[in-house]
């Protein structure tokens, strides 16, 4: 059974003007441990795309399916436990909180499942990106690419089977995110994690083991690169 | 268009606009805060502003007013209207009586009425014809809002007797003097057997004749009168309880600003907040040309926004609240000063500017700080740097080192002397007390954030941390929310520790005071300073009871000294009865009970001796008898009954210059070996159908806790005005925290937080903010009841109050003020709840 299965999902917003589809009639499949990567232009329906497959939204018509259930059939709390349980964010901005030190940040996940030993896995996690001597740190006493590797090993604290990243690189410079990427990749390949990752760096794209082209909210172009 | 408005519209206005609960919030503050203000100003001046002397009534055409402790003879009259000058005298008998027994007290004032001046006085064709006078039986002339016409048949209690009378017309209100609706007018005559004064005037009215000052034909009355009696214009009583009065209107006053102050936090803090908020668009501006100035201007302009919406409502506000204050007022009024009747309410045009001035004003001022801030903005580091999270810069030494010169200034402050009765220096010590409890906040809640989080997050979970990192992460609005609540809490409890150490010592006091058995006055809801009279043979024949031991005489007069109504009273001071009275410190009771009797001595309460500065040992000159008597103070006593204060002397001695033996109360001690009931029932029996009361010790206690407790009704609405604007205050603070941080809410939902996780943040946070403002509220509110009680009580009021905890009481307000701060939580959690994650990461 398939980690991941996006069956003829489309999703459409309701704005004060017009309706928009952000995605039309997309389906995928992704399995354990696979890196796929999302690439089209902005607003393409990138992110949307994300945000279905981990679980934060519903789609307008077609169904999600997460390990096998379907995320249009769960309660807010269910979906909110799905979250936790298997399914890991990161951002192109980070997304750290600033009033939390670096292991706390990577705690949260755990703290708000109530994980036991929160503190020993997150220090361990920060260990696998090598951020283990800035764990009592705020955000703005780190760099941009500390920041994502903390960011990262928030991600992965809870065991998640889907990697969500949204232009993971997109802030950092050439050669930090030539770094975080490696990272990244290593990371997710470590814990035989899916990784699904929007981009616009060839970079990242030249990783993946498969390459999958949204253009106006459809899947244009599916190419296996591995 | 202007442009100036145009920005105004467009970078003030609209944002404002967008967020219209967290904008009707702060507007709702201002109002209530200008609105409680004007409130109180307005019922303040209906209840004891506008106070009229119920017994000047109908005085309205006399110049001078000739009056004398216990009445004057009325053969004087014989003798005045012999002087060489065209004086017109109107005699005058002044006393309360009661509609059927019950009710208000009316008051019921004798006239001549065959002279044409005195029908006058009653306006022409109220006494249609002199012959009413004789055609009707007991004729009475009474008010129009009584609700009684021509031909009805009352009944009055009047001291310890029901009359009854026959309404011979109704006044007509010409000139809407005060009072006047509510009085009854009879014949001297017939007045003069109603009170049983018969031979006696209470005053007697003067019209002078013109071409000379007044001030010459006072002069000139003095002369020729006995020195005993007193010559004053005509208002000099009104005045004088205006004058007593004003000492509890200004405090009142005081109390009702307390809101405001409050709300002056909270206008900072929505303005501070609208700065960091819109730090990028400040930058865009500055870019795009505009000066420091325009910026400064733009954020003043909000806060008079709020400063004139809110007072604009806090008018209609205060107006609606002034009819439930003036009845409180009204109480208090009656309880601890003097009959009085509240006056309609109105708008006052200063009343309404100085309200309205205090609203803008303080709107304005708390404002200054974050605008005089957004002005410094530089246009490219803020547009950098783009929306910055709200952290105010807290140098936390610097403060510390304020807040412990504030504390000890404010401290200082409180040893000075009170300015003309006023204690202007222990208020603005609270003031220096409050600014250092904020100046030394920040420290507190960083102290509070860095011990108790681990704690917390280990009692409540991660919840609890993420709220305790919030508050700390953005400690300038932590401690401007926590100081403005801490300060509604601090007013509430120093206020409540002051009320309940005062009900304390008055119980304590009533314990040893009150050592009676049983208690008798005439019948009718008599204020302070009124004081009907009971046949004599009463006391008489009630001592004479055998199962009776002791019975305490006691009668009091309505005096004025040096300005100031007291009140003269002589009671029987053996060593049985009067054992129980408490002196100050120092002083001999057992010695000073001996010697009271002995001559013209005087014992004086401890109210009356703070005012007029009398100590063992002064001498207090009292007109009395045809001639002016000096009695020596022998010592100063505790009491708690009136704020004017009492000059005891002993009944002989009263006698011998009074000689009227009729009683204002009677305390009754019955033999252990007796049964209290039976000897009640045989009082009963004594006393007839007159109207007097019986109380037993225990309900003449109950009652007095029951009038004491009404009294302060006033002062605990006025801290509930202040919890509410607090309260309002954190709901509008967080639900703009909430609206600033939905990126972190955002973020924990991608993060796995459920939803109820998110709205237990906030309510943590609130409970966070109400559990630092109690705790600072308790301390701080400590800290003001010892200076209320022992210097701006002491300094107003002159009581002694020993200081006591109210356990249940604060208990019970701080819970609810806990409860109310949490609960100010739920809707900007739901904000939080109902906001979108994706859309608000998505924007990010």
């Amino acid at each position: 059974m398939a980690l991941l299965e996006v069956r003829n999902v489309s999703k459409v917003y309701r704005t004060q003007s017009a309706p928009v589809a952000a995605l039309r009639n997309v389906s995928l499949t992704v399995d354990c441990g696979e890196f796929v990567a999302l690439v089209g232009k902005s607003g393409g329906g990138k992110s949307t795309l994300l945000n279905l497959c981990g679980a934060m939204d519903f789609p307008t018509a077609g169904e999600v399916l997460i390990d096998g259930q379907a995320t249009s059939n769960l309660s807010d709390a269910a979906l909110t436990r799905l979250r936790r349980e298997r399914v890991g964010f990161i951002f192109q901005s980070f997304q750290l909180l600033h009033t939390l030190t670096a292991v706390e940040n990577v705690e949260l996940p755990l703290l708000l499942a109530r994980t036991p030993n929160a503190r020993t896995i997150a220090r361990e996690r920060l260990y696998r990106v090598e951020m283990e001597e800035y764990a009592d740190r705020f955000p703005h006493q780190l760099s941009g690419g500390q920041q994502q590797r903390v960011a990262i090993a928030r991600a992965l604290v809870h065991d998640p089977k889907l990697l969500l990243a949204d232009e993971p690189t997109g802030n950092l410079d050439t050669a930090t995110g030539e770094t975080v990427l490696a990272l990244l990749t290593r990371a997710a390949h470590d814990f035989e994690v899916a990784l699904i990752m929007a981009t616009h760096s060839n970079e990242n794209v030249a990783l993946a083991d498969r390459v999958l082209q949204l253009r106006d909210g459809r899947l244009e172009h599916t190419a296996v690169l591995r | 268009m202007n442009s100036g408005w145009l920005l105004f519209e467009r970078l003030i206005l609209r944002p404002l606009l967008r967020e219209p609960v967290r904008t009707a919030l702060t507007v709702f503050a201002v109002a209530l805060g200008v609105g409680v203000v004007i409130a109180i100003d307005l019922a303040g001046q209906a209840a004891a502003g506008s106070f009229h002397s119920s017994l000047e009534s109908l005085t309205g055409k006399d110049d001078l007013l000739i009056s004398n402790t216990g009445g004057i003879d009325q053969n004087l009259l014989g003798r005045l209207v012999q002087l060489p000058y065209a004086f017109r005298f109107s005699p005058r008998i002044e006393k309360f009586a009661f509609l059927n027994g019950k009710g208000e007290a009316l008051p019921f004032i004798g006239l001549d009425l065959i002279s044409s001046d005195a029908q006058d006085e009653i306006r022409p064709g109220a006494l249609s014809h002199a012959a009413d006078l004789l055609t009707t039986g007991d004729p009475v002339w009474v008010g129009s809002r009584l609700g009684l016409h021509k031909g009805d048949h009352v009944r009055l209690l009047i001291n310890d007797a029901l009359h009854d009378f026959t309404v011979a017309g109704v006044l007509k209100p010409q000139n809407g003097e005060i009072g006047e609706e509510n009085v009854i007018v009879a014949d001297i005559g017939l007045a003069q057997k109603a009170t049983g004064k018969t031979g006696k005037l209470d005053s007697i009215g003067v019209r002078v004749p013109p071409g000379q000052t007044l001030g010459f034909w006072t002069d000139y009355l003095r002369k020729q009168l006995p020195s005993s009696l007193s010559v004053e214009p005509q208002g000099a009583r009104t005045e004088e309880n205006r004058k007593m009065l004003a000492a509890f209107r200004w405090n009142l006053r005081i109390l009702s600003y307390i809101a405001l102050v409050v709300g002056a936090f909270l206008i900072y803090n929505t303005i501070s907040i609208s700065v960091v908020r819109r730090r990028n668009e400040i930058g865009i501006v500055r870019a795009l040309g505009a000066d420091r100035r325009l910026i400064t201007f733009a954020f003043l302009a909000e806060a008079l926004f709020f400063g004139v919406v809110g007072s604009a409502i806090g008018l209609v506000i205060g107006r609606a609240m002034a009819v439930g204050a003036v009845g409180l007022i009204g109480n208090t009024v009656q309880a601890l000063y003097v009959s009085s009747q509240p006056a309609p309410i109105e708008f006052t045009a200063l009343g309404v500017l100085t309200a309205v001035g205090l609203g803008l004003a303080v709107s304005l001022l708390a404002a200054l700080a974050p605008a005089f801030e957004a002005s410094r903005v530089a246009p490219v580091e803020a547009m950098a740097r783009g929306r910055e999270e709200y952290v105010a810069a807290v140098r936390s030494r610097v403060m510390v080192a304020w807040a412990i010169i504030l504390l000890a200034v404010g401290a200082g402050l409180t040893n000075l002397p009170p300015v003309h009765r006023q204690p202007i220096f222990a208020y603005i010590a609270v003031l220096f007390l409050i600014a250092g409890t904020s100046a030394i906040i920040p420290s507190v809640v960083a102290l509070f954030a860095g011990t108790a989080s681990s704690l917390l997050e280990r009692l409540i979970g991660v919840e609890a941390l993420l709220a305790m990192r919030s508050l700390r992460g953005s400690i300038g609005r932590t401690s401007i929310l926590t100081a403005a609540l801490a300060i509604a809490v601090a007013m509430t409890a120093s206020v409540g520790i002051m009320v309940g150490s005062f009900r304390e010592t008055v119980s304590l006091w009533m314990n040893d005071q009150l050592r009676a058995d049983l208690y008798l006055r005439p019948a009718g809801l008599s204020a302070i300073d009124q004081h009907p009279t009971m046949s004599l043979e009463i006391a008489e024949q009630i001592a004479k009871l055998p199962g009776v031991s002791a019975v305490d005489r006691f009668r009091a007069y309505p005096i004025t000294y040096q300005g100031l109504p007291a009140t003269l009273a002589g009671t029987d001071t053996t060593f049985e009865t009067s054992a129980s009275t408490k002196f100050l410190p120092g002083e001999n009771r057992d010695q000073i009970l001996r010697r009271l009797s002995a001559g013209d001595y005087a014992v004086v309460s401890e109210p009356f001796a703070n005012k007029h500065n009398v100590h063992t040992g002064s001498v207090l000159t009292l007109p009395l008898a045809r001639a002016e008597r000096r009695f020596t103070v022998l010592g100063v006593y505790y009491d708690y009954a009136a704020e004017s204060g009492y000059i005891v002397v002993d009944w002989n001695t009263l006698m011998r210059y009074l000689p009227d033996p009729e009683v204002s109360n009677l305390a009754v001690y019955v033999k252990p070996s007796e049964d209290i009931t039976a000897v009640r029932r045989q009082i009963d029996g004594i006393i007839g159908g007159r109207a007097v009361l019986v109380f037993s010790n225990a309900t003449l206690r109950a009652g007095a806790i029951a009038t004491f407790d009404r009294t302060f009704r006033i002062t605990y609405a006025l801290e509930a005005v202040a919890v509410i604007v607090a309260v309002m205050g954190i709901a509008g603070a967080l639900l703009a925290m909430v609206i600033d941080r939905r990126r972190e809410f955002a973020l924990l939902r991608f993060l796995g937080a459920a939803k109820p996780q998110i709205r237990r943040i906030i309510l943590c946070e609130a409970g966070l903010l109400g559990l630092l403002a109690n705790g600072i509220g308790l301390l701080l509110g400590t800290a003001l009841s010892l200076i209320l009680i022992f210097v701006i009580n002491k300094q107003s009021f002159g009581w002694t109050i020993q200081f006591h905890w109210p356990v249940p009481l604060l208990l019970a307000a701080l819970t609810g003020i806990y409860l109310a701060t949490v609960l100010a939580g739920l809707y900007p959690g739901q904000t939080a709840v109902r906001m979108n994650p994706i859309e608000v990461i998505h924007e990010e």
